[in-house]
């Protein structure tokens, strides 16, 4: 009987302190940070699950930002790549503490439908009624003000022939897509992987837009397959008439000299696209970051009326001849409003040359746009 | 000797059994007779006769039909036009007892009443030539090919502009043509005729290149807008809108660029104004005017 | 006399050997040697296709390339084979992989009304001499003119009806489909 009284007494205790725990680890309780790097992380922690408030518990009241501010720096908005990632990782830097305030370097790592996403922040920790809390400045990015645009949408649709009709009659004919140059390359394909990558532009010659694609195929010394790929995400699938698009095709492996010919296959088929928006690219430099290393920067303007959700910018590098040498992409993890300027960085590979002739292209995908 | 000629005796009386047997079979082959008709239209119909007596079993076999018929020899077999609508070699084949006769009937095809016409491309640029292609292939009412000769006509017109028109005699039941397109783009009417018949394809001639593209700028609230004339081909047709024309601005540091879409003719689009800064325009292959901010063109 | 009986003899029972032996030919089983290469040749179209030679030294207006021309060849040979295993088996639905159509309609009538009747087609293919005599400007047809080798058996039930060694001349029109060229029109002709 005592035995089983203490049972009872010993469930009982043991289902409060696992009520306890679970209170402590949900927003009940305020965990206090005891060190810069602590705060840091554990903002992050609650960045990761999405919870704003509980990572505004980590922010310091100087940084004069409400939850609502946050949640759009750091979770994104209006449909952009960020809105769509997660965070995977954290890594922590110190790179100066005292007493009262730090500077702690985040490394973050999101992963995306598009591939992982990496950050960068210098944080300003400082101590706040003895708990470590972080400054994070307030996103001053503009919006677009009130305003009424004028949009007209410009927009293909296509008519196939009907099932019924006689075998001779014709459905509309492809797009006439031509590819304008090609070069084969041996490089590191950026992944670490030495390879052969075929890189190029290909035109819509029509008037129609076009969906594209371009296959290629190694042939070796004795007319065996080494291998065959096509673009993926390093190409503008959709392309307007007189548009260009470079491309990019990587085989991981191949060595250059054991090929002895390239087939390449464009292949465009009719679709239905709209002409907006339009996107521009302002201010396009090479600049060198601090590490060393070239990055091309600039400005996309989407000069349309409505909000493009996730920009895609391809750079193609050319040599003195023009001939493309090096084709990189890069997703901007925030939407672009109409008129208001986003920046955008992409890597620049260091053997392309001190001052290498470049084009940047915009490709973008939007929901639920009307036209589109 | 007496066993002998009985023998014998028995001999001469089986071949001439096997002798009366084989004339009597061949009186039945011989009473078995088929004919048909030595030329057949398709859904024309056709009677065949036959000769004999008795019944007989009749098959018909040929391009898209197969029936058997139980006939009276003697009596004619009318075959209706649904039993011979399709043009083809048929056999027809009488069968009485173990003995069977088979005839071949071909059926040619009827007067051409339909085309299957085969224009292409379905987008083509204007003035090239030889650029647009007409097949007609010639049918009759009963989907079978016309193989004997049919004069068929080709006409190709683009709005109000004078129509071209080309005869051609199908042979083996195909007339084909090649064409120009207009200098004029718009949809163009082409259609391929015989007799009462015909059938309409419309073919786009769509404008070619942008020729002597020029541009011309303005301030803007937030830099430079710029915007260029309406863009036309060398044969003057304006270029299709959506087409992409593309404005580059350098100023020795940096470069901007905007793939503008023409709407309603013209393209148009903001860059910065930075002072001194080059801007250029093109279109696919067409170049066309610089214009230096803050300078001369 | 003797002499002449024993002639007429001797000619009727040729006659009458020759004419039970043309019956039980006629009547025996289905020349199925010669037929089952054919017919029977399940593993895979090409395979058991019939030979087929192709002339496109007088195509006009375009120019017959080398690729075409050998999937010309294949592929009509493979429509042969397809067509007899469809006649001797009435399976229509061996149509589709080569006929396309008007051709697919008018070979799927006639496998209807053969099993209506109780009828079979058997062909004994003995090869094709085929002349292009038109490819399309754009190369997505093309008129045929075959001169073919052909034993043709009708069959009511397991009895041969009817056996005919001919040289047909055949006009068939191909055009593109997905992945191959398919049969459009086959039409005997004179």
């Amino acid at each position: 009987m005592i035995r089983n009284i203490g049972l009872a007494l010993l469930m009982v205790v043991v289902t409060c302190l696992l009520l306890a725990v679970g209170y402590a680890t949900s927003e009940g309780v305020n965990r206090s940070a005891g060190t810069p790097e602590g705060a840091v992380r554990s903002l992050y922690d609650h960045v990761r699950g999405r919870d704003w408030r509980g990572a505004m518990r980590y922010v310091a009241a100087a940084s004069n930002t409400d939850e609502r501010t946050f949640a759009k720096d750091v979770g994104g908005s209006d449909g952009s790549l960020r809105t769509f990632s997660t965070l995977q990782d954290i890594r922590t830097t110190v790179l100066h503490e005292n007493d009262n305030d730090a500077m702690v370097r985040a490394n973050t790592h999101w992963s995306s439908a598009v591939g992982s996403l990496y950050d960068t922040r210098d944080l300003h920790v400082i101590r706040e009624n003895g708990d470590w809390k972080v400054i994070w400045p307030a996103d001053k990015s503009p919006t677009a003000p009130p305003q009424v645009m004028a949009v007209n949408f410009l927009r293909w649709d296509i008519i196939h022939r009907a099932a019924g009709d006689d075998w001779a009659s014709q459905d509309v004919a492809a797009p006439n897509a031509r590819i304008m140059n090609m070069n084969a390359l041996q490089h590191d394909l950026g992944n670490g992987l030495q390879g052969v990558m075929i890189v190029g532009e290909i035109e819509n010659q029509d008037t129609v837009p076009a969906f594209v694609s371009v296959g290629a195929t190694l042939i070796g010394k004795n007319g065996e397959t080494l291998g065959e790929e096509s673009s993926f995400d390093k190409i503008s699938h959709t392309l307007l008439p007189k548009e260009v698009s470079p491309f990019r095709i990587d085989f991981p492996g191949v060595k250059l000299s054991d090929v002895k010919k390239v087939t390449m296959q464009p292949n465009a088929l009719l679709v239905p696209a709209s002409a907006d928006p339009v996107i521009a690219v302002l201010h396009q430099r090479i600049e060198t970051d601090a590490r060393g290393h070239k990055l091309l920067k600039g400005e996309l303007v989407n000069q349309s009326g409505e909000t493009v959700n996730i920009p895609h910018v391809i750079a193609t590098y050319y040599d003195d001849s023009g001939k493309p040498i090096w084709v990189s992409d890069g997703y901007v993890d925030h939407a672009l409003e109409p008129q208001i300027p986003v920046p955008f960085a992409v890597d620049v590979r260091d053997d392309v040359g001190p001052n290498p002739k470049f084009r940047v292209t915009v490709n973008q995908y939007s929901i639920d746009r009307q036209g589109a | 000797m007496s066993a002998a000629g009985g023998t014998s005796r028995n001999r001469y009386g089986l071949a001439a059994a096997l002798t009366a047997l084989a004339m009597l079979m061949a009186h039945a082959a011989a009473a078995q007779q088929l004919r048909v008709p030595d030329h057949v239209v398709a859904n024309a119909g056709a009677t065949l006769t036959t000769s004999g007596d008795g019944s007989a079993t009749f098959y018909l076999v040929g391009p898209g039909t197969a029936l058997k018929r139980e006939v009276k020899l003697g009596e004619a077999i009318e075959l209706s036009g649904a039993d011979l609508r399709n043009a083809g070699r048929y056999s027809a084949i009488l069968k009485a007892g173990g003995n069977a006769q088979a005839a071949s009937l071909l059926v040619a095809p009827a007067q051409p009443a339909a085309i299957n016409f085969m224009a292409r491309p379905s987008r083509v640029p204007v003035a090239a030539h030889d650029a647009i292609s007409g097949v007609a292939f010639v049918f009759d009412d009963y989907k079978n090919l016309v193989t004997s000769p049919a004069q068929v006509t080709f006409n190709l017109a683009v709005g109000d502009a004078a129509p071209i028109t080309r005869k051609v005699e199908a042979r083996e039941g195909i007339a084909w043509t090649r064409l120009d397109s207009a200098r004029k783009a718009g949809a163009a009417q082409f259609v391929a005729s015989i007799g009462d018949t015909n059938v309409r394809r419309v073919v786009q001639q769509v404008a070619s290149d942008p020729c002597g593209l020029r541009f011309h700028t303005a301030p803007a609230k937030n830099g430079v807008t710029v915007e260029t004339d309406p863009v036309k081909d060398c044969s003057g047709n304006p270029v299709p809108d959506g087409t992409i024309v593309t404005f580059v601005e350098t100023d020795g540091r940096t470069r901007s660029t905007v793939d503008a879409r023409i709407k309603r003719g013209i393209a148009q689009a903001e860059l910065p104004a930075v002072p001194g800064a080059l801007i250029t325009v093109a279109s696919g292959v067409a170049t066309g005017n610089e214009v230096r901010l803050g300078g001369g063109k | 006399m003797k002499f002449k009986l024993r002639l007429m003899i001797v000619v009727g029972a040729l006659l009458s050997l020759g004419f039970f032996g043309m019956a039980a030919a006629q009547d025996d089983q289905p020349a199925k040697g010669a037929v089952g290469g054919l017919v029977s040749g399940a593993g895979g179209a090409v395979s058991g296709a019939p030979r087929v030679t192709l002339d496109v030294s007088s195509t006009a207006p375009r120019q017959v390339e080398d690729t075409t021309e050998r999937a010309i060849v294949r592929d009509y040979g493979r429509a042969w084979h397809d067509m007899a295993d469809a006649l001797a088996q009435n399976r229509a639905d061996l149509l589709p992989a080569s006929f396309v159509g008007i051709a697919q309609q008018k070979l799927a009538d006639r496998i209807a009304a053969q099993q209506k009747s109780g009828l079979e087609t058997r062909i004994v293919d003995h090869g094709h001499n085929v002349q292009a005599i038109f490819y399309s400007p754009e190369g997505s047809a093309m008129e045929l003119h075959d001169t073919a080798q052909l034993e043709i058996q009708v069959l009511d039930g397991s009895s041969v009806v009817n056996t005919q060694t001919v040289t047909a001349r055949y006009t068939a029109l191909m055009t593109v489909a997905e992945d191959r060229w398919k049969v459009r029109v086959l039409q005997e002709t004179q």
